[in-house]
């Protein structure tokens, strides 16, 4: 039941800049497919997708994601407080959560890493340093590692 | 506000010694009548003695006089031995009258003429008797003429007892004025010297207790400048830590709209750079730069931020030689590139973190190696001594009280006027167009601000075209 090597990873990114989003999204269009890349706006809106709330309920527009990028700084429901919820969750701790954010505060990558964390990320000032980040990011987590299907 | 005038200590002092010497003159002055009375007391009883002594002379003449009638009258021998008696008295009162008047000339004559007057006497009343005895009767040796010497001799000695007595009584009634008036003198110079004392006295405790008044006063005025002055220092590191925070949160959100402003014409140069035409290209490109320079103020702005916070595990003795070797290696191709030459003599320890230490010394060289002369190796030299107390005493918000290294970073560079010296500290301050030197000029205001943090000082000293030479103060470990 494990997720082959070399298989496109689907991406959940939980951001709520309209900015950082789409370019996030330009970002991966080099590397992933567009339908690969799913986003949502907000912590509550990240859960609710996780545990097919609706409007999340429709498993074919919204499949089960791969990794999750994880904004901290978001309304409602912030990304440590998203993240708590996830590693409280049996169904959903397995998830690998990669913190993506302007931050590059000690405490907050202290923090995330013992909530349950797998990466830290600071977001990149230019738009190649965050081309370079979403390669490795899928080159790392659909080509190197294994994850659970 | 108009001050209220209290008294000095020194006139408490004044006070203090007017009525000490007051109270001293006013016991010698009745320690000195209390003399005068004892003195006219004595002269007034020798007086009186002198009186006594001239009546009982008189009485002892009259008494001579009878035994002498008696004996002649009654041949009783009885007369004759009591004449003797009263003979020899005469003349031990004389003498003891000579001796109590010595200091008399008028009562000496006076008592010598009653001697000669009474020896006269008694010559006559011996010839009496020896008439009476060698004849058995007076008979051929009374008569008129006779009879008038001895009452004259009487009279004579009479007068003159009178004499002597009237002399003693005037200086009586003399010497008792003097004493009454001593005596009357007396309380009155008392009363005025302690009425005196009393007064200066109560002065002096009046003083001293607004003395003591002021002295409170001016201690609680000083504490409340103290509470006032606690206050505002409170006031101003709570102000201090607010406006790093407010640079640390204003620089951390400016860089979300600024990675914004990179990465979106990052994306238009790649996703249409064919398409731009003209100065459309570099249009883009000036945002690009602008964006850049934009980033390195606000890292600068953090960073400095950042410098002032003081985190207390951090802070360790830092051995400045071993810093400055370790950031020597690392920064060994900058200074390869500017043929440069850095020198350190041997530098103390100080508290304080290395990373910041090393931040420090890696501004001033840069800086030194930024502005070197050009086709000049540039030459750094770094040396360390005590400070001189003259130059601690300069900056007065150092603890004067603790010892201190003074370390100089000198270069052989281009320097600067040294009207600048203290402009160079300050945040984003340059002296230089950016086309000369690159940089934003934070480098030298986030060192003092460490310097600063660890009880120190840096400033600096420079002749254009002449090098210039970083001065810093730190306190040595106390070990």
């Amino acid at each position: 039941m494990l997720k082959s090597v070399d298989k496109p990873i689907h991406i959940l990114v939980a951001e709520d800049d309209e900015d950082d989003k789409l370019l996030i999204i330009k970002a991966f269009e080099r590397t992933l497919p567009k339908e690969k890349v799913t986003c949502v706006e907000d912590g509550e809106a990240l859960l609710r997708y996780l545990k097919r709330m609706p409007p999340y309920d429709n498993l074919d527009l919204y499949p089960n994601p791969d990794i999750i990028l994880l904004d901290l700084n978001m309304p409602r429901k912030d990304g440590k407080e998203a993240l708590a919820e996830i590693k409280a969750n049996d169904n959903l701790k397995m998830i690998p959560v990669i913190i993506f954010t302007t931050s590059n505060n000690e405490e907050d990558i202290k923090a995330t890493y013992k909530m349950g964390s797998s990466s830290f990320i600071t977001k990149p000032s230019s738009f190649e340093g965050l081309v370079r980040v979403t390669e490795e990011l899928e080159n790392y987590w659909s080509k190197t590692v294994m994850l659970p299907a | 506000m108009k001050e209220p005038k209290y008294p000095s200590l020194h006139q408490v002092k004044i006070y203090s010694i007017v009525t000490l010497i007051l109270i001293m003159v006013g016991s010698g002055v009745s320690y000195w009548t209390a003399g005068r009375i004892d003195f006219y007391t004595n002269e007034l009883m020798h007086t009186d003695k002198v009186v006594k002594r001239t009546g009982e002379l008189y009485a002892s003449i009259l008494e001579r006089e009878t035994n002498i009638r008696g004996y002649v009258i009654t041949k009783d021998q009885d007369f004759l031995s009591y004449y003797n008696q009263s003979n020899i008295d005469a003349k031990l009162l004389i003498d003891e009258l000579q001796v109590l008047t010595i200091d008399n000339a008028q009562q000496q004559r006076n008592i010598e003429q009653l001697r000669n007057l009474v020896e006269e006497r008694i010559r006559s009343f011996e010839a009496t008797v020896s008439y009476l005895d060698t004849h058995g009767s007076l008979e051929g040796f009374v008569g008129p003429t006779r009879t008038n010497v001895e009452l004259t001799g009487y009279k004579l000695i009479k007068n003159i007892v009178f004499d002597i007595n009237q002399v003693e009584n005037k200086l009586f009634i003399q010497r008792n004025k003097r004493l009454v008036n001593n005596i009357n003198a007396l309380p009155f110079i008392v009363g005025l010297i302690s009425l005196f004392s009393v007064t200066i006295g109560l002065m002096t405790l009046f003083s001293v207790y607004q003395y003591n008044k002021a002295q409170k006063n001016s201690y609680l005025e000083i504490s409340d400048v103290q509470k006032k002055l606690r206050e505002k220092i409170q006031l101003l590191d709570d102000l201090n830590v607010e406006l790093e925070q407010f640079a640390y949160v204003a620089s951390h959100d400016l860089q979300e709209p600024l990675r914004k402003i990179t990465a979106f014409s990052d994306l238009l140069n790649l996703q249409y750079y064919d398409k731009l035409e003209g100065d459309g290209l570099l249009y883009l490109n000036r945002i690009t730069a602008a964006a850049v320079r934009m980033r390195q103020l606000i890292t600068d702005l953090l960073e400095y931020s950042r410098a002032g916070k003081i985190d207390l595990d951090a802070i360790r003795p830092v051995m400045l030689n071993k810093v400055i070797a370790e950031l020597l290696e690392d920064i060994e191709i900058a200074i390869q590139d500017k043929s440069a030459q850095v020198q350190v003599d041997p530098l103390g320890k100080v508290l304080g973190s290395d990373t910041e230490f090393r931040q420090v010394f890696q501004n001033l060289i840069a800086n030194a190696l930024k502005f070197s002369k050009p086709a000049v190796s540039s030459i750094i030299t770094i040396t360390s001594c005590d400070a001189e107390e003259s130059i601690v005493k300069n900056f007065t918000f150092l603890d004067q009280s603790l010892s201190y290294y003074h370390i100089q970073v000198i270069d052989n560079g281009i320097g600067f006027g040294n009207e600048h010296a203290e402009k160079i500290f300050s945040v984003f301050q340059r002296l230089h167009g950016k086309k000369e030197f690159e940089g934003t000029g934070i480098g030298l205001a986030i060192t003092r601000k460490i310097i600063e943090k660890y009880q120190g000082w840096i400033y600096a000293e420079s002749v254009t075209g002449n090098g210039a030479t970083f001065h810093i103060i730190l306190p040595k470990i106390t070990e």
